[in-house]
């Protein structure tokens, strides 16, 4: 892959200029879908882009000093990141060249929760030092899972390399992967039954509570991208493949849009679950699977 | 599963959202505006003076009194039209509307006050004969 | 107007993120605001959202009498609602102090301490009405925010002018709002009497 080609595949496809639209349009669908199925009408299409433009019109304080300079940078670095998360996803099949490494897409997936929980406690408010600790704890519980199931995919098929990944035959390990990784989503997202750090009623919105106008824009941008990209990373792992081109778009954008629906139904269907519960799930229930996943790519690999 | 049924059931039905700005019918009996009647109102001030919010003033002048009613500072608790011995007051189902500023809202009345009622003809007296009659009715 | 102050004229409109405040109220026209939220009146299809933090609100929403211990609280909250804003009295309580209106625990009607633009008059008003009075205050907000400030600041009376002004220019007489800019959300929202807001300072 030469230069030209990593900065289409960043800026274009599916990089910023399909991540953005398609990060509106999945923050559009699963607060449309939440209204839908609690029976009422919900927002219209455009809303994700109303909030987004009145956000950048507002005012926004004074920051000063280091810790100003930090609360400014932080939604600019989880936009990045999560932006380049969807860049390197593997939707076209690529030749030769650099080949997206997995390691770096998940590196780049953690990155937006890393800058919450920064900008809460460099936000100085007490309300962003309890949702950046809650948020620390959630993210601590869901990313043993989380990193377990993605290693074990790659190791079960001797490969860190993502097109490799997407190229090869789907075994019985991956499915068990996904599944892992489609566990893992709610908390990823902030999504009910696992929605802790931003919740309202108790916090005051947590890390947020001192961000106002463009900032606050950028924090929802990367919340869109976060979005696109967790649900992208699922739809590639799980989607077969196929080497017409716009086929495998088709393919790409038809899962990621079935599993924000599968998201948004959770969402619907579950209340917050306190913090003991959620890490307690985390760490009980779903390690087995990983744990499980774990084993049998290393066995598998011990024999081959 | 019961929860997931419900949410089934609510894509399917649709929405029972009213559609903004749409507004829902209130029922009969609903507390609302305070509605006045000019030609029943006998200026007793019974009114002002049961009124918990003083939304209610009454000012009297000469020959004439000015009522006068706030929606903005009314509780629709209803005692003044309880205790309105003429029926001159009632309350509409009908929700106060949205204002923007200060009064508003305030209406007056001014109301000339009625003639009082002439008092009957004179009756002669009636004599100690005629006492065992009974009483014409039309000195009532 | 040039292109960009129509697009974020059009897009305020669409967009009125809410900060709900009590001060003093007894709770039926909260209920009556979170009814609003429900399918069958649904605030959501306007755009409006029920905010955590008044730094991310358009428009504060108060209800209840003002108590004497809440304007302290009052006055900061609106200090960290950022430029354009707008203020809902929802209720009569706010407007006239209604049934109270002797009561020696109250500091006046909510517009001598900060400036409303709707009154939304009921006790408590339905949750149409409060979703009519929202939709009202989007409008002035949209046209608002496209305004030049120094057109604003000529206006008749000063609190109107803090409707527009950047939040440091509150003017000396509100002094207790002016070093709320930068204050951190915390200490206001613990609706506490004025001498320990003044002590926790960031």
């Amino acid at each position: 892959m030469n230069l030209t080609t990593a900065l289409a595949r960043f800026l274009i496809f599916p990089g910023l200029l399909f991540a953005v639209p398609t990060a509106w349009f999945f923050l559009w669908v699963e607060r449309k879908a939440v209204a839908r199925m609690q029976g009422r009408i919900g927002p219209p299409f455009m809303q994700p882009v109303y909030d987004f433009v009145k956000l950048l019109g507002k005012d926004t304080p004074p920051r000063t000093g280091v810790a100003g300079l930090l609360m400014k940078m932080w939604p600019l670095l989880a936009v990045s990141a999560a932006a380049g998360a969807v860049g390197l996803l593997p939707v076209l099949p690529s030749s030769g060249g650099f080949q997206g490494d997995l390691i770096l897409l998940l590196a780049l997936l953690e990155l937006p929760s890393a800058c919450i929980i920064a900008a809460g406690f460099s936000s100085r408010s007490i309300f962003g030092e309890i949702g950046s600790a809650r948020e620390a704890v959630l993210s601590v519980a869901y990313n043993v899972v989380f990193l377990l199931a993605i290693v074990s995919i790659a190791a079960s098929q001797h490969t860190f390399r993502l097109e490799a990944l997407a190229q090869l035959p789907a075994s019985p390990l991956r499915w068990l992967g996904v599944a892992a990784i489609l566990v893992c989503l709610p908390a990823k997202l902030h999504l009910n039954p696992f929605s802790l750090p931003n919740a309202e009623q108790e916090i005051y919105s947590g890390p947020m509570t001192e961000y106002a106008g463009p900032e606050l824009a950028m924090w929802e941008l990367s919340h869109g991208l976060e979005w696109v990209a967790a649900t992208g990373l699922v739809a590639t792992l799980a989607a077969p493949h196929v080497m017409i081109v716009w086929l495998a778009i088709l393919l790409f954008v038809a899962l990621s849009f079935f599993v924000v629906l599968l998201l948004s139904t959770l969402a619907a269907a579950t209340a917050r679950l306190a913090i003991d519960t959620t890490v307690r799930f985390y760490w009980q229930c779903t390690l087995i699977f990983a744990v499980l996943a774990i084993s049998s790519a290393l066995f598998m690999g011990l024999r081959s | 599963m019961n929860i997931l049924t419900m949410l089934w059931q609510n894509l399917l039905g649709g929405s029972r959202t009213l559609l903004f700005p749409e507004r829902p019918k209130v029922s009969k009996g609903y507390r609302g505006l305070v509605r006045f009647d000019p030609a029943l109102c006998s200026g007793c001030a019974i009114c002002k003076m049961r009124c918990t919010a003083r939304a209610i003033d009454f000012k009297s002048g000469k020959g004439t009194f000015t009522w006068s009613y706030d929606p903005g500072q009314c509780t629709f608790c209803g005692r003044c039209v309880e205790g309105c011995k003429t029926h001159a007051l009632s309350q509409d189902a009908e929700c106060p509307p949205v204002y923007l500023t200060i009064g508003a809202l305030k209406k007056s009345y001014t109301v000339a006050r009625k003639p009082a009622p002439k008092p009957a003809a004179e009756v002669p007296p009636v004599s100690a004969s005629q006492a065992a009659d009974p009483v014409p009715g039309g000195a009532q | 107007m040039n292109p960009w102050n129509r697009l974020m004229c059009y897009c305020r409109r669409r967009s009125p993120w809410l900060f709900h405040m009590n001060s003093g109220s007894c709770n039926g026209c909260d209920i009556e605001l979170i009814a609003a939220l429900t399918p069958r009146y649904d605030a959501e299809q306007l755009g409006v959202r029920l905010e955590g933090s008044p730094r991310h609100a358009d428009i504060l929403c108060v209800t209840g009498p003002v108590t004497h211990n809440s304007v302290q609280a009052i006055k900061t909250v609106y200090g960290q609602v950022f430029a354009p804003k707008a203020v809902v009295a929802i209720g009569s309580c706010p407007a006239t102090t209604n049934v109270f209106i002797d009561s020696r625990t109250l500091a006046g009607p909510l517009n001598k301490h900060i400036p409303v633009d709707v009154f939304v008059p009921g006790c408590p008003p339905r949750p149409d009405a409060i979703v009519l009075g929202v939709a009202k205050a989007a409008e002035i907000l949209a046209e608002r925010g496209v305004q030049k400030p120094a057109a604003a600041a000529l206006a008749a009376d000063a609190p109107a002018a803090l409707l527009t002004a950047a939040p440091e220019a509150i003017p000396v007489s509100l002094a207790s709002a002016a070093p709320a800019a930068a204050e951190p959300v915390a200490v206001a929202s613990a609706a506490a009497p004025a001498p320990a807001a003044k002590e926790v300072q960031p």
